[in-house]
């Protein structure tokens, strides 16, 4: 009669849930279907952040850099710092945890945000977060843009073929933030404090990474720092999702600070390792949170 | 759910012994104080009560059903399991074909979006080829008849604008089955006479229909078979004109008996807390309210709508919206 073919034409539906790895094949499934509805949603997610305000888009690029400006006056009127180049130093990590954060508070409310929708027609509510991260996508996609003119046109001396691994880096992120961004969409359905929190820790894993910081630049009042901290402190923040790719982020585009924090060396590649385990963790990450949203799903109609 | 049964079968729609549940543990308020305190005093907790209870039927091609009942009686929640969007809680429901299920025709689906753009969304959202949608886009904005508005944000439109679109569109994609709740609501006189004609062309080209309505001129216009739910179960099954005469008696009743016990009360035979009961023991609806523990769910601070006997407990943790 019509050709249909992204949602079934039948189905038959019963209190019975498939085991975790049936619902991992079904998401995977669900998502690859409907493209057509997360692209959908998606432009409706751009076109709700734009629609308000004159600037529209625009502000996608304008944000992180007055946030950017922001902290750069507070951190060289204020309190004196000397990084070499900071306005690079700054924004090489400021934008990746821009996007990260955005991800989140837009991720947390994907679901309960559409209540409406969830109420009048069956689809597989997955698309939710996963459109709300792909309008993000979009968004950091057109910073990056922004952060190589800045690298390549006021900063040379940092820039090297070593930008390249750009990408290589913000698949790692999507990917951690995907399993954080199921997880945490699941679980506000039934507990809105979550989506009060999550801005909180948000903002607290943020001084906590090195995005104003970085653990060459402390270097001289480190040990001081090492010694408060004892060596678990100094583990959880070094090994801190976000201490490993911003520090990745910064070295292939910033470089590293000297240990006299005067100079710098040009950009680098990242250390590999450390991305690539942060990457297995990642992965596990989206299948236990694919697992819970999928779990969590049939109630999702009931409980909003 | 999901999966694609595709051998030919001779219903369209078929529930055996379907029962949903909803748990009043998680509502909208939860909070994780709650939670603790739930945990901390477990007798208080663990309240849940069934929607729908025991539901067998099945729908037969060419028959459009129609659903009446009293508020809080589970026909929304019943529209909302044949369309897949809540599982049922026991039970199995099988449905055959695609479903067209704009359900609550005011509603709309993205605020921010212009008519247009929900019109596509909802093609996306049913799974609708998007080459098909455009084939369809001006049949809808034409039917809809809403003028400019239909490339304004939907926030702006008048609940009537938002109808005449949802319905246009609902009635539009040639859906197999179409479900529909509260279609009186949609828009003003010169509408409703439009989309009674729209309904009848769908009656003659879908595999079934549901119709849930107030409006028991609909269903004896419309439907060629009628069920009555009270309390989530099938009370009555048969030929609309007398489902609906049933209906009308028994709601009839209840409001008689209501009245008549409120003026027991106020002249003081009666008193108030046993008001409840006694109407309940009048009317004989079957039980299907299961509170374990008492608290102010089942409790008695909302006065029961009118035709509603069992009070405020029925009211689901969502709210069935019935304007």
């Amino acid at each position: 009669m019509q050709t249909a073919t992204e949602a079934p034409a039948s189905f038959r539906s019963s209190a019975l849930r498939p085991g975790p790895l049936g619902l991992i094949r079904e998401a995977v499934g669900e998502i690859l279907r409907r493209q057509r509805l997360i692209r959908h949603l998606m432009n409706a997610e751009v076109k709700r952040k734009g629609a308000d305000t004159v600037l529209g888009n625009v502000w996608w690029v304008l944000d992180p850099v007055i946030q950017m400006g922001a902290y750069l006056i507070l951190l060289t009127v204020i309190f004196q710092r000397a990084t070499p180049d900071f306005p690079l130093f700054l924004f090489a990590a400021i934008l990746p945890w821009k996007w990260f954060a955005s991800s989140m508070s837009g991720a947390v409310n994907a679901v309960v945000r559409q209540e409406r929708l969830i109420k009048q027609v069956q689809f597989p509510k997955i698309v939710l977060p996963v459109s709300a991260l792909a309008a993000e996508v979009l968004s950091f996609f057109f910073g990056v843009l922004l952060l190589l003119a800045v690298l390549f046109l006021m900063f040379p001396a940092h820039a090297t073929i070593n930008v390249l691994w750009l990408p290589v880096i913000a698949a790692v992120q999507l990917t951690f933030t995907l399993g954080l961004a199921l997880m945490v969409s699941a679980v506000n359905v039934f507990y809105r404090d979550l989506g009060i929190l999550t801005g909180h820790l948000i903002r607290l894993w943020f001084f906590l990474s090195p995005t104003l910081w970085s653990f060459d630049s402390t270097v001289g009042r480190f040990d001081a720092i090492a010694r408060a901290l004892g060596p678990t402190g100094l583990a959880i923040l070094r090994y801190n999702p976000f201490a490993i790719l911003l520090t990745a982020y910064r070295e292939v585009t910033y470089g590293q600070v000297d240990v006299a924090g005067t100079g710098f060396t040009p950009g680098q590649a990242p250390d590999l390792v450390l991305l690539g385990m942060l990457f297995l963790v990642s992965l596990g990450m989206v299948l236990l949170g694919t697992i819970i949203f999928k779990r969590l799903e049939p109630a999702f109609a009931k409980v909003l | 759910m999901g999966q694609d049964t595709t051998r030919p079968r001779d219903y369209a729609i078929e529930a055996r012994g379907v029962g949903v549940r909803y748990s009043l543990r998680f509502t909208k308020k939860t909070s994780i104080r709650r939670t603790f305190a739930r945990l901390l005093h477990p007798e208080r907790g663990e309240r849940s009560f069934w929607a729908l209870r025991e539901l067998s039927f099945r729908l037969d091609p060419g028959e459009s059903l129609g659903v009446i009942g009293p508020n809080g009686a589970g026909k929304s929640t019943l529209l909302q399991v044949l369309a897949g969007i809540i599982q049922p809680s026991e039970g199995v429901v099988e449905v055959h074909g695609h479903v067209s299920t704009l359900l609550h025709l005011q509603a709309g689906f993205d605020q921010d979006l212009s008519g247009r753009g929900n019109i596509h969304l909802a093609g996306a959202l049913l799974g609708i080829d998007h080459r098909l949608m455009e084939e369809r886009e001006e049949s809808i904005v034409e039917f809809a008849d809403i003028g400019a508005f239909i490339d304004a944000p939907l926030r702006t439109y008048s609940s009537g604008m938002r109808a005449k679109l949802g319905f246009s569109i609902a009635t539009a994609v040639d859906p197999d089955i179409l479900l529909l709740d509260e279609v009186l609501q949609t828009g003003d006189e010169a509408f409703r006479e439009k989309s009674q004609q729209r309904i009848r062309e769908v009656l003659t080209a879908a595999k079934a229909v549901v119709l849930v309505s107030h409006d028991m001129s609909w269903i004896t216009d419309f439907c060629n078979r009628a069920i009555l739910l009270e309390k989530g179960r099938i009370v009555a099954d048969g030929p609309p004109e007398e489902v609906v005469a049933l209906h009308v008696e028994k709601s009839e009743n209840r409001r008689s008996v209501r009245r008549a016990v409120m003026e027991d009360m106020r002249t003081g035979k009666v008193a108030p807390k046993r008001r409840r009961s006694i109407i309940e023991a009048a009317t004989k609806g079957p039980s299907r309210v299961e509170v374990a523990g008492s608290g102010e769910v089942a409790g008695t601070s909302e006065a029961p709508p009118q035709g509603e006997t069992a009070g405020a407990s029925e009211a689901p943790p969502r709210g069935e919206s019935h304007p």
